[in-house]
């Protein structure tokens, strides 16, 4: 069943790019959001055979591939994985849905998004560590060219950049995973947490330490994330909100499959430090974007901040900050989604993102007033504002970590004050105000009219928004599908110490 | 400044004196051209329409809502029916807000015969005598009216204001109207052409009698009887282009200013807010009183503006806005046209000092225009 979710996209982009015969952007848009509803349909249609009571891995699929070399085509999700399978076909979707038809190469264009749709949903279902490899890779490809072709002007920097720098993230991730078979005596790459227990400690650290560097490059986490803000600043809208939603919670999803539930004993002996590691990330994120004047990068410095959250849940370890994590994996995803989709539409509208000239968007007739309102809407939901997703992923997250590391909780907890100032600031300076998209000139000129936004234009956004407001209001909606899995993801005797433990915020002590 | 000029033809001294020339030669401050003829004419077809529904409502007002504490059916012009009342809930309406604003402006910054009268003596007589007559059966005024002796007359004084603003725009949406019907029939075919109807019927109406009476339990209080001399020109008209066109007052949603740091000009006579220097672009903005207007006359385009307006980039997305820019093309014609009425001597005057004397006064008019929005209104486009 899980097979469907990687077939039918590659099928897709394969029908896509191999039909004979020309086809317009419109036509190829709208065969490639076809075929990513279906994967959203059948991403639904798991959901509702999903059993929320099982913890462990459902729908298992095994067939034996390359045996020699322990490649098995193993597919399994859980509690984790079903919630990003359901982001990947949902902000595929919008992300072929806010492309333009008019998109040169469009065949080739939707052809590489599905080709990442499906290595993505492959890389969560996979059971196999060279599986998961493999897909991981795979997404590497389409993505460089999706932002080399169609990026902006300094497409091929940022293109080269980002896959020098997650390509060595794959390396050390091969390195992770082959050090960890091998020093385990498996007898293939099926995962399989128990062969830790055959690994000394200072292996382990540093098997770990691989695997964390490997997808702190992916998340990305400080010092590693400079490749980040280029490559956003560089890809066209839909790939922003694809590389923001889906393909940086790769980073996230391996850091807990791989690190914190295949090597418990290394991460609990690192995870102090890992904790540091999250706060400095956070803090770095959110105070790099109060300096930003580009929205693009703005929104792509608060993307590493919000993904440090990640890490302080993963680091603490209890089964409510495991399943923080995989809240706000989502609601990253959804309010990341949304704020790129936006800043892309205030820069394809006013051909600037520079905040320093940009004013008065929400002007009722003239601006963007509805982009303003979406703007503001998502802009509360990253900063935390109750009633939207991003409230209740980050406390879920905080109230998790704060048992046990309660100086880091609370100083990630700045960082969302600082995501408050930053978004703040970009409101204010870029929708508010008397309306205006260049400097002040002495010259006299006509009243600024900006193109009008279709609601074609804005649909993909206002999608959004009401999955935001609805998992908030709702947020069990989100929650459900991993509460089972979270219970015994993390080791039992953590759990009851803190349960046991007559303080909920006195520090856990090993 | 007018003993420096030189007795003799001026010189191009003055920095809009390009403009001062095309007045002095009968055009207009508006650039002729076919777009703006069919804006200003047709956006003051839509204006008269709207400012009849005013006027009438304000003569209403001022007769019929006269010394009323709490005037809940103050725009219903006497018929109040669950029907009308639901549309006026339901905002399906003319926004009559907007006639109080420039009552108001024109209140605060007064000027002209009318303000004078309502501080004189003769009308706090004669004011006096209408309250105690509408007092007499009503204990709560009594009370009011012995405890704070000003409030009441201020009250009569505004609704002398309402009075002559209706009284003013009666005649001034006549003239807009028969503009519109002049353009129809093909007796309109330039801008110049149109200021020169403006001020044809500023003074044919000149000196049509402001006046303002009450009836009292039967018995009729003149507040601003004939005999008083007050004119539409000299009394309303131009104390409204002062304070309405020129001064105006800053609203909120439209001008951004720190009135503590000084933004806000300490003189009244100092103002520049009014609709020759507003900005349209923030106009939209909910219940701002431009937003008011420009809703009302977008119910009354004729269609060949609206199918211009729906031609725009945004369409009628930005409708209002348009409307605004159309609205104060046509402001100023009529400000071409009050200055050309108001020139201390003819135009084409041979006499050095009549000359002079007209040069001196565009030449203030044209001071007080340098941070309008003359210069934009001469750009095509929108």
């Amino acid at each position: 069943m899980l097979s469907a979710l990687i077939i039918i996209p590659l099928l897709g982009a394969l029908t896509l790019g191999l039909w004979p015969g020309s086809w317009q952007g419109g036509r190829a848009r709208l065969f490639a959001g076809i075929v990513q509803s279906l994967s959203l349909v059948w991403v639904l249609y798991l959901g509702l055979h999903f059993d929320i009571h099982i913890p462990g891995m459902q729908f298992v699929e095994s067939f034996a591939w390359v045996e020699p070399l322990g490649l098995t085509y193993q597919l399994g999700a859980d509690g984790l994985a079903l919630p990003l399978l359901f982001i990947n076909g949902l902000l595929g979707l919008i992300a072929i849905w806010a492309s333009p038809a008019s998109i040169m190469r469009p065949r080739l264009y939707f052809a590489l998004m599905l080709v990442i749709s499906g290595a993505v949903a492959g890389a969560f279902v996979a059971q196999n560590l060279l599986l998961f490899f493999i897909f991981y890779e795979l997404e590497l490809i389409p993505l460089y060219l999706l932002i080399a072709i169609w990026g902006g002007a300094r497409r091929a920097y940022a293109a080269t950049k980002f896959l020098i720098y997650t390509a060595v993230s794959g390396n050390l991730i091969l390195g992770g995973f082959l050090g960890f078979v091998w020093l385990g005596g498996g007898s293939s790459f099926n995962y399989d947490p128990t062969l830790a227990a055959s690994i000394d400690l200072i292996p382990q650290l540093f098997l770990l330490g691989a695997l964390l560097v490997g997808f702190g490059i992916k998340i990305p986490l400080f010092p590693f994330h400079t490749w980040l803000p280029d490559a956003h600043v560089e890809a066209s809208t839909p790939i922003s909100v694809l590389l923001a939603g889906v393909l940086l919670k790769l980073g996230t999803y391996g850091l807990v499959r791989f690190g914190l539930q295949m090597m418990p004993d290394a991460w609990t002996v690192l995870s102090p430090w890992l904790a540091g590691w999250a706060v400095i990330s956070v803090l770095y994120g959110s105070l790099a974007a109060i300096a930003q004047t580009d929205m693009k990068k703005m929104v792509a410095y608060s993307s590493i901040g919000h993904m440090g959250y990640i890490l302080l849940a993963a680091a603490a370890a209890t089964p409510l900050s495991f399943l923080g994590t995989i809240m706000q994996m989502v609601s990253h995803g959804l309010i990341s989604g949304l704020l790129f989709l936006l800043v892309g539409l205030v820069y394809s509208k006013t051909g600037t993102r520079d905040m320093t000239v940009l004013r008065g968007l929400l002007n009722p007739e003239r601006g963007l007033p509805v982009v303003g309102t979406l703007m503001i809407l998502g802009v509360m939901a990253s900063a935390g504002i109750p009633g939207m997703v991003g409230f209740i992923s980050e406390f879920v997250v905080f109230r998790g970590s704060i048992v046990v590391f309660p100086v880091q909780t609370l100083l990630s907890l700045i960082g969302t004050a600082l995501t408050a100032v930053y978004l703040l600031l970009l409101v204010n300076r870029v929708f508010f105000g008397r309306l205006a998209i260049r400097p002040p000139t002495d010259a006299v000129t006509l009243d600024i009219n900006l193109p009008p936004v279709s609601w074609a234009e804005r649909l993909p956004s206002v999608v959004l928004a009401l999955v935001i407001v609805a998992l908030g209001i709702q947020p069990h909606w989100l929650s459900r599908w991993s509460e089972a899995t979270s219970l015994l993801a993390v080791n039992p005797p953590v759990t009851v110490a803190q349960v046991s433990d007559a303080s909920p915020v006195k520090p856990f002590q090993p | 400044m007018t003993n420096t000029l030189p007795k003799t033809a001026p010189t191009k001294a003055h920095p809009l004196q390009d403009y001062i020339e095309r007045l002095l030669a009968g055009d207009a401050l508006l650039p002729d051209s076919v777009t703006n003829l069919m804006e200003v004419v047709g956006i003051l077809k839509s204006y008269g329409v709207v400012l009849d529904a005013y006027a009438v409502n304000l003569k209403y007002m001022a007769a019929d809502q006269f010394l009323l504490l709490f005037p809940f059916f103050k725009y219903f012009n006497g018929e109040i029916t669950p029907g009308k009342l639901f549309r006026h809930w339901w905002h399906d309406r003319i926004n009559y807000e907007y006639a109080e604003y420039c009552m108001r402006a024109m209140l605060w910054h007064g000027g002209g015969g009318l303000d004078t009268y309502l501080d004189s003596a003769e009308f706090s007589e004669a004011c006096e005598t209408a309250i105690q007559a509408k007092i007499r059966r009503n204990p709560l005024l009594k009370v009011l009216h012995r405890v704070f002796p000003d409030f009441l007359p201020e009250q009569v004084r505004q609704s002398a204001y309402i009075r002559g603003l209706g009284q003013f725009w009666t005649i001034m949406s006549e003239m807009f109207l028969t503009l519109s019907d002049r353009y129809d029939a093909g007796e309109i075919k330039s801008i110049p052409e149109v200021v020169a109807h403006i001020k044809a019927g500023l003074v044919a109406g000149a000196n049509v009698p402001i006046t303002f009476a009450v009836t009292i339990g039967g018995e009729t209080y003149d507040l601003i009887p004939e005999s008083q001399g007050l004119t539409f020109l000299a009394d309303t008209g131009i104390p409204y282009v002062e304070a309405v066109f020129f001064r105006g007052t800053p609203f909120l949603g439209t001008v951004s200013y720190n009135a503590q740091a000084g933004q806000i000009p300490v003189e009244q006579s100092l103002f520049a807010y009014g609709a020759l220097y507003a900005d349209p672009v923030p106009i939209g903005g909910s219940g701002i009183p431009p937003t008011l207007l420009m809703q009302d006359m977008r119910h009354f385009l004729p269609d060949y503006l609206r199918d211009y307006y729906d031609q725009g980039l945004r369409g009628s997305d930005d409708m209002r806005v348009q409307i605004c820019q159309s609205f104060q093309k046509s402001m100023f014609c009529v400000t071409s046209a009050a200055l050309q009425g108001l020139l201390p001597h003819s135009p084409d005057t041979e006499v050095a000092e009549e000359q002079s004397a007209n040069q001196d006064f565009l030449a203030y008019w044209m001071d007080r225009l340098m941070p309008s929005r003359l210069a934009v209104v001469q750009l095509a486009g929108r």
